[in-house]
């Protein structure tokens, strides 16, 4: 069953096409990877999906949602962490919570859910006294508090240690063992090949490439030793990648 | 009870009271945990009062012992409370939880934005009437008061003046680029209004143009509004008009402008 369905999108800033055709599906309980450079594409695509915007053109299902028409009934299932998703540095890890628990009918118990993150030592902390780490996994737990049938992260794992990603990745897995499809944006390429089932590589507002992350790594090279960095670098451009 | 692997029954519907009450306390919090702008609203006024209350002044007529100065500062302490919630500290939470993303990070949860600036303007108002009882019950301990001849006019101006100066606090907000833009335009239009409507003393000395504008702009129509409605004298009509007028231009020119992020 498609969880979500993203049928020729396009969309346009003034002259600037940002999104140029971009169609994929994604099964359910599937993690699928979106990845590609600063402005390939993939953060607007991402955006509407969440119908946070309208495309031009195109379709867009989310468990059989339209997610602009269907706003109200699709914000209940989708659970969102948002790239520089900031939250107010005085209030408490606990508040926040039990606070965006209460946006939802069904939901997980907070006390448990910051368990499971590892973070109920930090209930009563502000936000402003967190780590990086503590605060990628507060904004997780929002993402996941109303029980979520499709989660979208985004740069879940920016500005982590690699001992907090590791942990990151083995929190997603579980929440994908729980049954829910999971929309992974990314820049990281070991990241990707890690989690994700599939990966649609972003460049220039389409996808270059959509594939098993050893099926990308086969397609440019053949060789079971290149790297997925390399093979995202000879899908895209040959330009310096942005920063 | 949910299996997730069947489909499911999605709820359509929107987030319900206990959403609405925790969003309010969240914001309650907010306002709390910024110290100065809990402790400023509820200072200053105090403040002007106490400081300017001392002198002798010829007793208001039909107001028993109570002075015209008390019957001035009364008034004036109260419109300077709700100024400052609505026109400064309101746009500037705004505006901060717009910068900061906090209001598009609500717009991926059934909550909508908008349930956040309908929070703001409640706990803005129970700040404002915090500030009120406070000023009447240091009023009362300091000065002779006698009770309004007019309560209920006096009830209805104060909350025309709250509307006109939370419309103004909105106004700002939408059109703040910054949060330091918020604040700076809410500080320069709050002392304005106070200024021309006679916040830092008489307006006899201010140019005829800027006096007459003074006194249909927020501060000065609420606060000689008030005053009037506490002597129980009639309210002048097109200062009451005026305080109608801003909330109603400033509500719909700060829906129309109002951005999410």
């Amino acid at each position: 069953m498609a969880v979500i369905e993203v049928e020729d999108v396009r969309k346009r800033y003034g002259e600037t096409v940002a999104v140029d055709g971009v169609s994929f599906t994604v099964e359910h309980g599937e993690i699928f990877g979106v990845l590609g450079r600063n402005g390939a594409g993939k953060t607007t695509t991402v955006e509407i999906i969440e119908g946070l915007r309208r495309p031009d053109s195109g379709s867009v299902r989310v468990l059989g949602l339209d997610p602009v028409r269907d706003r109200k009934a699709l914000r209940n299932v989708l659970g969102v962490q948002l790239q520089e998703g900031t939250l107010p540095d005085k209030a408490t890890v606990g508040e926040l919570v039990r606070l965006y628990r209460s946006f939802y009918a069904d939901g997980h118990d907070p006390h448990r859910l910051l368990a499971d993150l590892g973070l109920d030592h930090k209930r009563d902390t502000f936000v402003d006294d967190l780590s990086g780490g503590q605060v990628q996994r507060l904004s997780i737990a929002l993402a996941l508090v109303g029980k979520p049938r499709v989660a979208v992260l985004d740069e879940l794992t920016t500005g982590l240690d690699p001992r907090a990603r590791r942990d990151t990745w083995e929190l997603i897995e579980q929440v994908r063992s729980a049954g829910v499809t999971i929309l992974l944006v990314t820049h990281f390429m070991d990241e990707a090949k890690h989690l994700c089932d599939r990966i649609a590589v972003f460049d220039g507002g389409r996808i270059a490439t959509l594939d098993t992350p050893a099926g990308l790594v086969a397609r440019t090279h053949g060789e079971s030793d290149a790297s997925l960095d390399e093979a995202f670098l000879a899908m895209t451009d040959d330009e310096e990648p942005r920063r | 009870m949910t299996d997730h692997t069947a489909r499911v029954e999605i709820p359509r519907t929107g987030p319900g009271p206990r959403a609405w009450l925790a969003l309010t306390a969240h914001e309650g919090r907010m306002v709390r945990r910024d110290t100065a702008g809990l402790l400023i609203p509820l200072g200053m006024p105090l403040l002007i009062m106490v400081m300017n209350g001392g002198g002798d002044s010829p007793a208001a007529p039909g107001l028993g012992g109570m002075t015209q100065q008390t019957a001035f500062l009364l008034p004036m302490a109260m419109v300077t409370v709700v100024a400052i919630v609505g026109v400064i500290n309101m746009p500037s939470f705004l505006a901060t939880y717009r910068r900061y993303k906090i209001l598009r990070r609500l717009a991926v949860t059934p909550a909508s934005p908008s349930m956040v600036l309908v929070a703001q303007v409640v706990v803005g108002l129970l700040q404002t009437l915090a500030g009120v009882v406070l000023v009447l019950v240091v009023a009362a301990m300091m000065f002779d008061v006698a009770p309004p001849a007019a309560p209920l006019a006096l009830v209805a101006a104060f909350v025309a003046t709250t509307a006109a100066m939370f419309a103004i606090g909105m106004l700002i907000a939408a059109v703040s680029p910054t949060p330091n833009a918020a604040l700076a335009i809410g500080l320069v239009a709050f002392f304005a209004i106070m200024a021309l409507g006679g916040g830092f003393g008489n307006t006899a000395n201010l140019p005829d143009a800027l006096a007459t504008a003074g006194q249909y702009l927020p501060f000065g129509a609420g606060l000689e509004s008030m005053l009037a409605a506490w002597l129980g004298e009639p309210m002048n009509a097109g200062q009451v008009g005026a305080l109608g007028g801003v909330t109603v231009v400033a509500g719909l020119v700060s829906a129309r402008l109002f951005r999410w992020e």
